[in-house]
């Protein structure tokens, strides 16, 4: 009940005229952000963040999300109308998307990837409402040590349920802490790794790594594909509206299924297209009709959207409550909040109710806007692939270079752009995973400050991250999935050897 | 690919030793009060030394077995790419002299004009209509003062 109150508080802050707008704002943005090939959520948050500081904490934070939920939304769009996935969470859309609109019925597969996004959103929200809110009380108990086990928990997450190579994934790891090891040491105020450089004193910026890899890696990935646009035009019509809802209504299954994996998934760092692609194959499975799917069928597109929306929608869940985000956008996000001097984790709930509620109220209303804008302009935004790639590539170099050179005001940021920008691409071509490596650097202070302090209390001791009773527990579930790729391979040997 | 791969993993390994050393300078045990500076960053590089290694020979091993030469990018794509990189390289060098702007704006049409042949009208009415926005959204509206170079304040004087 007092959530509820709470909620109403929120919403009282979130459906105000102005964040309104700036919500609006945000989410058309959001969406072309999503439909632009080679510039994604994380992008389009990192690039505004120097914008958002001259605005009130909670409106800024609204502006952030909704740019999140309109990339959400606008990812489908492309991959329904053009093949192409705008974002790798909807690449399982394209399987039966691309093929439904290419019959004739565009309009149709929209509404339904749209509203299936609305119900993963639904579902995802109403999580964060009740959920945050026990989740942050239990955090409370945490000391230095869960704190760092509840990181290894993260990124044995990446390398063990990854399904990239756990080596490669480990290296980039490693090398994410070291970026963020670079500069003042926290703790004691020396400088490390500067090797006398005035430059290197300032550290590496995780938002400018984020703008080169995602940024400009994407694009030399776009450009070297020759990209062909051949779009399938479509209207969204009264008709298309009713079908769709329709449909969804008669394939509950594949809604719920599809939200559920979602939500689940979303709560582990990277979880949103690994979801989508499990819901697409979950409903695949329990499906009667099997031979339709690929070939353009209702559930192939209504439960990896909803899954993918849910996943987005519950990774703000550790992000607010544990300080931990699920996904490199909500670590940009998590490093708005920072810069109002935020700092999100258990006490956020105490210390700053009304923000934490404003945002949650405003993933609420922000959703449902989205779903009202995509559904009326979905048209619109898909015109804008219409424009020459010659055109708009330029541009998002230029935009990218004022994102990066705005986090701190130096001219050397907007180098670092360009080389993270090349260090992107080659490790997209070689499998090493990026996401966790943007985590590392943001997480890279935290997670020292926890170590050294465990360290500390414990009187050098290691064992100190293996105390019960919070502490035992998360390590033995992180160690178990860190050495899944291993024990699986084990058992599939042993399996064959008995079947021998 | 193998070059590629062999490449990174040694670049990953330089920094791991380079912290490493770095690491050993500030001191890496247990110091005075608690671990020292370079405690956290000690385990780093070794990790990321091991990791480097680790890939390093995988690779060896599976080029020596069955050649697998897959190339990097496809044939042909490195020339789109460094018409990307380098003229983009060259507007960050160029904003030093005359602003991010006005490089932005000799970027857009030189990008536009001679790699994308699109028409002069357009090339010319975006490269002006681009930057002069984005001018009016950062600077003016936001305030987020970017860099104007050396002349950039003649250049742009309202």
């Amino acid at each position: 009940m007092e959530d509820i109150n709470n909620l109403i508080m929120g919403l009282g802050v979130a459906l105000q005229s102005y964040n309104i707008m700036i919500a609006v704002i945000g989410l058309v943005l959001g969406i072309i952000v999503g439909v632009l090939p080679g510039l994604g959520g994380a992008n389009g948050v990192a690039i505004l963040i120097p914008v958002v500081v001259s605005m009130p904490a909670t409106t800024g934070v609204i502006l952030l999300s909704s740019i999140y939920w309109g990339a959400l939304y606008g990812g489908s769009i492309t991959s329904i109308l053009f093949n192409i996935p705008g974002e790798p969470w909807s690449v399982a859309t394209t399987f039966d998307g691309y093929p439904m609109a290419k019959s004739g019925r565009a309009g149709k597969a929209l509404v339904l990837a749209f509203l299936s996004h609305g119900a993963g959103a639904v579902l995802g929200v109403i999580m964060l409402t009740f959920f945050a809110p026990l989740i942050a009380e239990f955090a409370l108990k945490f000391g230095p040590a869960e704190i760092f086990a509840v990181m290894i928990l993260t990124f044995s997450a990446f390398v063990g349920l990854g399904g990239k190579s756990p080596l490669k994934t480990v290296a980039s790891i490693f090398f994410g802490f070291t970026l963020a090891a670079v500069g003042m040491d926290i703790v004691s105020g020396q400088l490390r790794m500067t090797f006398g450089s005035v430059d290197l004193m300032g550290g590496f910026s995780f938002i400018v790594a984020v703008i080169g890899l995602f940024g400009l890696g994407e694009i030399f990935l776009t450009v070297e594909e020759g990209l062909k646009v051949e779009g399938i035009k479509a209207k969204v019509g009264l008709k298309d509206m009713r079908e769709g809802l329709k449909e969804i209504l008669q394939n509950p299954k594949a809604v719920i299924m599809g939200a559920l994996i979602g939500c689940w998934m979303g709560l582990k760092p990277g979880g949103a297209t690994p979801a989508s692609f499990m819901a697409y194959g979950f409903c695949k499975q329990s499906c009667k009709n099997k031979d339709e799917f690929g070939k353009g069928a209702s559930p192939g597109i209504i439960a990896p959207e909803a899954a993918a929306h849910g996943a987005g929608t519950s990774a703000t869940l550790p992000m607010i409550t544990l300080g931990i985000p699920g996904s490199p956008t909500m670590a940009v996000i998590m490093g708005g909040l920072m810069i109002f001097g935020l700092q999100p984790g258990p006490m956020l709930f105490k210390e700053h109710a009304d923000f934490v509620w404003g945002l949650i109220a405003s993933c609420w209303v922000g959703n449902f806007i989205g779903l009202f804008i995509v559904m009326a302009f979905a048209p619109l935004f898909a015109a804008i692939l219409k424009i020459r790639f010659a055109i708009f590539m330029p541009i998002i170099v230029y935009v990218c270079a004022i994102g990066a050179y705005a986090v701190n005001n130096r001219m050397i940021d907007v180098y670092y752009m360009i080389i993270f920008g090349i260090l992107g691409y080659l490790f997209k071509k070689l499998d090493y995973p990026l996401a966790p490596m943007v985590l590392a650097l943001v997480l890279g202070d935290m997670a020292e400050q926890a170590m050294r302090q465990a360290l500390i209390m414990g009187q050098g001791n290691p064992l100190i991250f293996f105390r019960p009773p919070i502490a035992l527990p998360i390590m033995i579930v992180a160690l178990i999935i860190f050495f899944w790729p291993l024990i699986s391979t084990v058992k599939q040997k042993l399996m064959t050897k008995n079947a021998v | 690919m193998r070059k590629a791969d062999i490449f990174i993993a040694l670049l990953l390994m330089s920094v791991g030793i380079l912290v490493l050393v770095d690491s050993v300078r500030l001191g890496f045990k247990w110091g005075m009060s608690g671990p020292e500076s370079g405690f956290f960053p000690f385990y780093l590089g070794s990790g990321l030394i091991i990791c480097s290694l680790t890939v390093l020979f995988n690779v060896m091993r599976k080029y020596r077995k069955g050649g697998g030469e897959e190339r990097l990018m496809p044939e042909g794509a490195l020339k789109p790419i460094l018409w990307v990189l380098i003229p983009a390289t060259v507007m960050i060098a160029v904003t030093g002299l005359v602003g991010l702007h006005v490089a932005a704006a000799l970027y857009l049409a030189f990008y536009m004009r001679a790699v994308g042949k699109i028409g002069w009208v357009t090339t010319i009415l975006i490269s002006l209509i681009v930057p002069i926005s984005l001018y009016i959204a950062f600077d003016k509206l936001f305030l987020v003062p970017l860099p104007q170079g050396l002349w950039g304040a003649k250049l742009i004087p309202f």
